[in-house]
């Protein structure tokens, strides 16, 4: 099961790093080499982010075999549309991607945008349960909830990414068959393509970072006049910046919503944590991304983040669709293809034992390890914590000498024993007495 | 044969804030690990939030202690604060006698002790006044849970 993130062997040098940039401690080093806990990694790139040597990247398929090919319909992020200034608007974008012989949906995803957003304003209006809504929309935060928070599942809103969404619009308008290549702004979305959540398989086949498609743009020098083709909607552009899906969201209700954005892992997990705990009454919806700022904030963009920022920022648009617009819209949202197809799963840790008893009697003994470890989180060990040593030891994936300052102990308490044996002699020989040569 | 309980213990130093919610965290990460349903978890949780709390505002620091038994765990909250003058009136929601400036940090809305018995099987006070304030929840776990351990 290939995840969002990959990391280049030859440039890893096995630091610890990583091991404690991670949040759900997926992280450990063995060998000399990073590795990752499939079932604990929640895609978010914070190890990307905290890696030195650029040995942890997104994990995204080759670039240049995908636009060799006959046809190449790309379905990319709104992040894409706002991260290179002579292509910060959907149709220069369009634009540019025709001339080198490359398709996108932008206008079918602008589509799957304004329907995600209808579809939550409606399930938020009706809903009397589960208040507030958690989105979707970010997947490294689905993957969070499933793994630390499984109690707040039930409140995931079950509305299909547009991103998904888009393909199975233009799909049906085009008629077409054909792999989608999803142009993806970090690890999490793509993540989306290869492991989805909440669906069995993804309309989209292959991934690439929004950074590669623009630097390759930019690389050809493609200018673009704007001419000759439609407008396309910019709401859906503000998803890429905290707090869009939100007013997005709001514009359908004739009440509006009280609602919290928040981006950034640790505003994400703070606030999630203060959910968990009933502390938020009153609150009818929760957007958290990931990253900071956004999407724009994302390990696999092109441009930085606050210069993104200000332009969506700037960014005029009308969050209400046109009349006809809005017939279509309702038109595909009554044929329900928005929905999630199935329960979003909880991702059970491992416990210590099947047995309660057992798992009991093992967690002493991981406090017995615990309390004999340094309690100073060097990372040395190649986890992330004195605690996940003493846990890999229990669990029988490591031992305690993988603690340096542990095989230190022993060493000392070795070489005091070597020294006490080197003074004792065999009964044969005289301690003073000088042996006879053999001479 | 039943085993001794598995016991945790936190001490709430007065007035640190920022430590708030670490008792819950460590509870919560130990019963993930012993298997325990997320249902029971989370209640778990919010109960030993709410106790440290509790703890802070008004007993002016003390102990969360959890004992995990075979189908059970008890959550135990002990302070030396003034105690409480009036139990079913603390118990009322909205009820608080929190300070101001505790307030004004968005705490003390007198939903702490309402949430504790809402998120337990049983709970019970021990006050006496100028001594202090032992709180001891009760959370089973699931028979469904029980059942599928037993075997």
């Amino acid at each position: 099961m290939a995840g969002g993130v990959k990391v280049k062997e030859s440039r890893c040098r096995g630091c610890a790093n990583c091991i404690k940039s991670c949040p759900t401690e997926a992280i450990r080093v063995i060998d000399g080499l990073m590795r990752i806990i499939p079932d604990l990694c929640i895609d978010c790139g914070e190890c990307i982010r905290s890696c030195e040597g650029k040995a942890i990247t997104v994990n995204e398929d080759e670039w240049d075999l995908i636009k060799s090919r006959e046809e190449t319909i790309l379905m990319a992020d709104p992040t894409f549309y706002v991260q290179a200034a002579p292509y910060s608007r959907p149709r220069l974008m369009k634009e540019a991607l025709e001339s080198l012989g490359l398709t996108d949906m932008a206008e079918h995803a602008a589509i799957a945008f304004d329907l995600a957003a209808y579809a939550a304003a409606n399930l938020i209006r009706e809903g009397t349960e589960h208040r507030p809504f958690i989105s979707t929309y970010c997947p490294a935060v689905l993957r969070l909830i499933q793994i630390n928070f499984p109690e707040l599942i039930e409140r995931i809103l079950p509305v299909e990414s547009p991103l998904e969404t888009a393909v199975t619009l233009w799909r049906s308008a085009t008629g077409s068959k054909k792999n989608v290549t999803l142009v993806s702004p970090c690890p999490a979305k793509a993540t989306l393509a290869r492991n989805p959540v909440g669906r069995a398989k993804s309309s989209l086949s292959y991934v690439v970072s929004v950074s590669k498609v623009i630097r390759d743009l930019l690389a050809h020098n493609v200018k673009v006049t704007g001419e000759g083709i439609k407008t396309i909607g910019r709401r859906w552009l503000l998803w890429s910046i905290s707090g869009g899906e939100s007013r997005h969201i709001s514009a359908f209700l004739d009440k509006g919503m009280t609602s919290i954005s928040v981006s950034g892992l640790r505003n994400t997990m703070d606030l999630l944590k203060e959910l968990e705990l009933g502390r938020l009454d009153g609150i009818d919806f929760i957007e958290c991304r990931a990253c900071d700022l956004g999407c724009i904030g994302g390990t696999g963009t092109y441009e930085s983040r606050f210069l993104s920022h200000l332009r969506l920022e700037n960014l005029e648009t009308e969050w209400l669709p046109a009349q006809e617009e809005m017939e279509v819209i309702r038109e595909w949202h009554e044929k329900g293809i928005w929905r999630l197809d199935t329960p979003i799963p909880v991702k059970e840790r491992l416990p210590l034992s099947q047995n309660l008893e057992e798992a009991m009697a093992k967690l002493r003994e991981m406090d017995t390890i615990y309390a004999g470890l340094p309690h100073i989180d060097c990372g040395a060990c190649g986890r992330p914590s004195c605690r996940a040593l003493a846990e890999d030891i229990v669990r029988g994936q490591g031992e305690e000498t993988d603690c340096i300052f542990k095989l230190r102990e022993r060493i000392s308490l070795l070489s005091g024993e070597i020294h006490d044996l080197s003074s004792r002699l065999p009964h044969t020989i005289h301690p003073t007495k000088k042996r006879r040569s053999m001479a | 044969m039943t085993q001794a309980p598995y016991i945790e213990e936190y001490t709430i130093q007065a007035g640190d804030f920022t430590a708030i919610g670490e008792a819950a965290t460590r509870f919560k990460s130990t019963l993930k690990m012993l298997g325990i349903s997320s249902e029971a978890v989370r209640r778990a949780a919010v109960v030993a939030y709410e106790g440290e709390m509790n703890a802070l505002i008004h007993g002016g620091g003390g102990t969360v202690k959890m004992t995990i038994h075979g189908d059970h765990l008890v959550i135990e909250v002990t302070d030396n604060g003034p105690g409480i003058p009036d139990i079913s009136l603390a118990m009322q929601e909205g009820y608080s006698t929190a300070p101001d400036e505790i307030r004004e940090l968005g705490f003390g809305a007198g939903m702490g002790l309402p949430n504790i018995d809402r998120n337990s099987d049983s709970m019970t006070i021990d006050t006496e006044i100028g001594k202090g304030t032992t709180l001891r929840a009760v959370i089973r776990f699931s028979p469904r849970e029980a059942a599928a351990r037993a075997v």
